[in-house]
């Protein structure tokens, strides 16, 4: 009883400093705060992206994105930076996979990943998506897959009309990344192996903007 | 849904400007109804007479403190991701220097001087125009003082990491440091209201 109207004698500031007195005291006991929020992984609704491939995105749709200049996804290569030095495709950041979850990437960005072939790739797709990321998606086939389709495209042998409308078409967006559509009839094994264009785009192709666009934090 | 709600991806950028807009309101609705709308409330605050300053400040520091220990104890809110401001060491005295012989000067602090210019103050408007040409001579001089403001770089560093010490015992010190303050605070305005009546007679 002498404790209620102890405490019915404090005015409102002296209750809640008593509240914080209190909060501080069970705060010495209560252990470090960082690593609270342990990301959860739902197996199953992983499982069936993965079923659905609604976790790709192709050569074709991503080149027509960076043709467009669209800005609302980033690019990222998950290689080496000598790699990535090498050749890269136009729009992309260098970020590999021991970095990526310290990186600046953000929870509600479009994020596309590429790797050479696409094990990186899903691999760090299932990282990311465990550390709660909302939409990322693999470059379906990676850099390989690029190459063959994007830069270097090949003819069908006896091209029906349609094939050829749609080479013409495919052989315009390579000529955008400066790629080398192959129309010679003899098989791609015989020739000589093109070599891989520089990777800066046509000047004045791409918004300089993409690369550079960063969000400042804090006040 | 886990905090912080933007990085999780709840609302979007556009969204966040919205967010940001209310957030602003609600700010400079409870700076004013502390009173932080008159220049010579918060010039007391230098002389001794009204600690209403220092207990609102320290009030909104350990309310957020408090409130975001545990909820990250908890597992709501992920600490990792709440954006901490580097510390130049060197540079952010000497700002605060500069902010501090302005404050004393001007009477406002740069958000209270909008609160001010918001209730139609025209020392508040001076104040807000200011420190807007200030902004502009600062930009134009960055060049100049650039190299210093990056000096004694210490990068995004917290107290508990800097002391060496378990975060809940952090939490508990600056709460009694709080209410310590609070307690010295009130026992001062008492001390020179006691003093200046003694004057006036």
């Amino acid at each position: 009883m002498k404790v209620t109207q102890w405490i019915n004698k404090l005015s409102l500031n002296q209750k809640l400093a008593a509240l914080l007195f209190v909060l501080g005291v069970v705060a010495l006991f209560a252990g470090n705060p960082y690593g609270g929020a342990k990301a959860t992984i739902d197996a199953q609704e992983l499982a069936l992206i993965v079923e659905k491939q609604a976790d790709h995105v192709s050569a074709e749709d991503l080149a027509d994105w960076i043709i467009q200049n669209r800005a609302d996804y980033r690019l990222i290569d998950l290689r080496t930076e000598p790699e990535f030095a090498a050749y890269h495709i136009p729009t992309s950041e260098c970020i590999q996979l021991p970095n990526l979850l310290t990186s600046d990437l953000q929870r509600n960005e479009k994020i596309i990943l590429y790797s050479e072939g696409g094990i990186h790739s899903a691999q760090a797709w299932f990282l990311l998506k465990a550390q709660g990321f909302k939409s990322v998606y693999m470059l379906f086939g990676g850099l390989a897959e690029w190459q063959e389709k994007i830069l270097f495209p090949q003819i069908p042998e006896n091209a029906t009309p349609e094939q050829l409308n749609a080479f013409q078409k495919i052989a315009e967006v390579s000529k955008f990344f400066g790629g080398a559509p192959q129309t010679g009839s003899e098989p791609a094994a015989l020739q000589p192996k093109p070599s891989l264009p520089t990777p800066a785009l046509p000047s004045g192709a791409v918004n300089p903007k993409i690369q550079t666009k960063k969000k400042k934090e804090g006040c | 849904m886990n905090a912080p709600w933007y990085k999780y991806g709840l609302f979007n950028d556009e969204i966040s400007l919205v967010v940001a807009v209310l957030i602003g309101i609600g700010f400079g609705f409870f700076l004013e109804r502390a009173g932080f709308g008159s220049g010579r409330k918060l010039a007391a605050q230098f002389y001794f007479t009204d600690m209403t300053v220092l207990k609102v400040m320290f009030t909104a520091i350990v309310t957020a403190m408090v409130g975001l220990y545990y909820l990250s104890v908890i597992g709501y809110v992920d600490l990792s991701l709440v954006y901490i401001n580097p510390t130049y060491l060197l540079p952010q005295i000497v700002g605060g220097l500069i902010l501090g012989v302005g404050f004393v000067v001007g009477g406002y602090c740069p958000g209270t001087s909008c609160v001010s210019a918001a209730t139609g103050r025209y020392d508040g408007w001076v104040y807000l125009l200011g420190f807007v040409a200030g902004i502009l001579f600062f930009g134009e001089l960055f060049p100049l003082v650039e190299k210093f403001y990056v000096t004694t770089d210490m990068g995004k560093v917290t107290l508990p990491q800097l002391l060496n010490l378990p975060y809940g015992l952090m939490v508990f010190l600056v709460c009694a440091m709080a209410i310590g303050a609070f307690a010295a605070a009130e026992w001062g305005e008492k001390k020179m209201a006691a003093k200046n009546q003694g004057e006036i007679k």
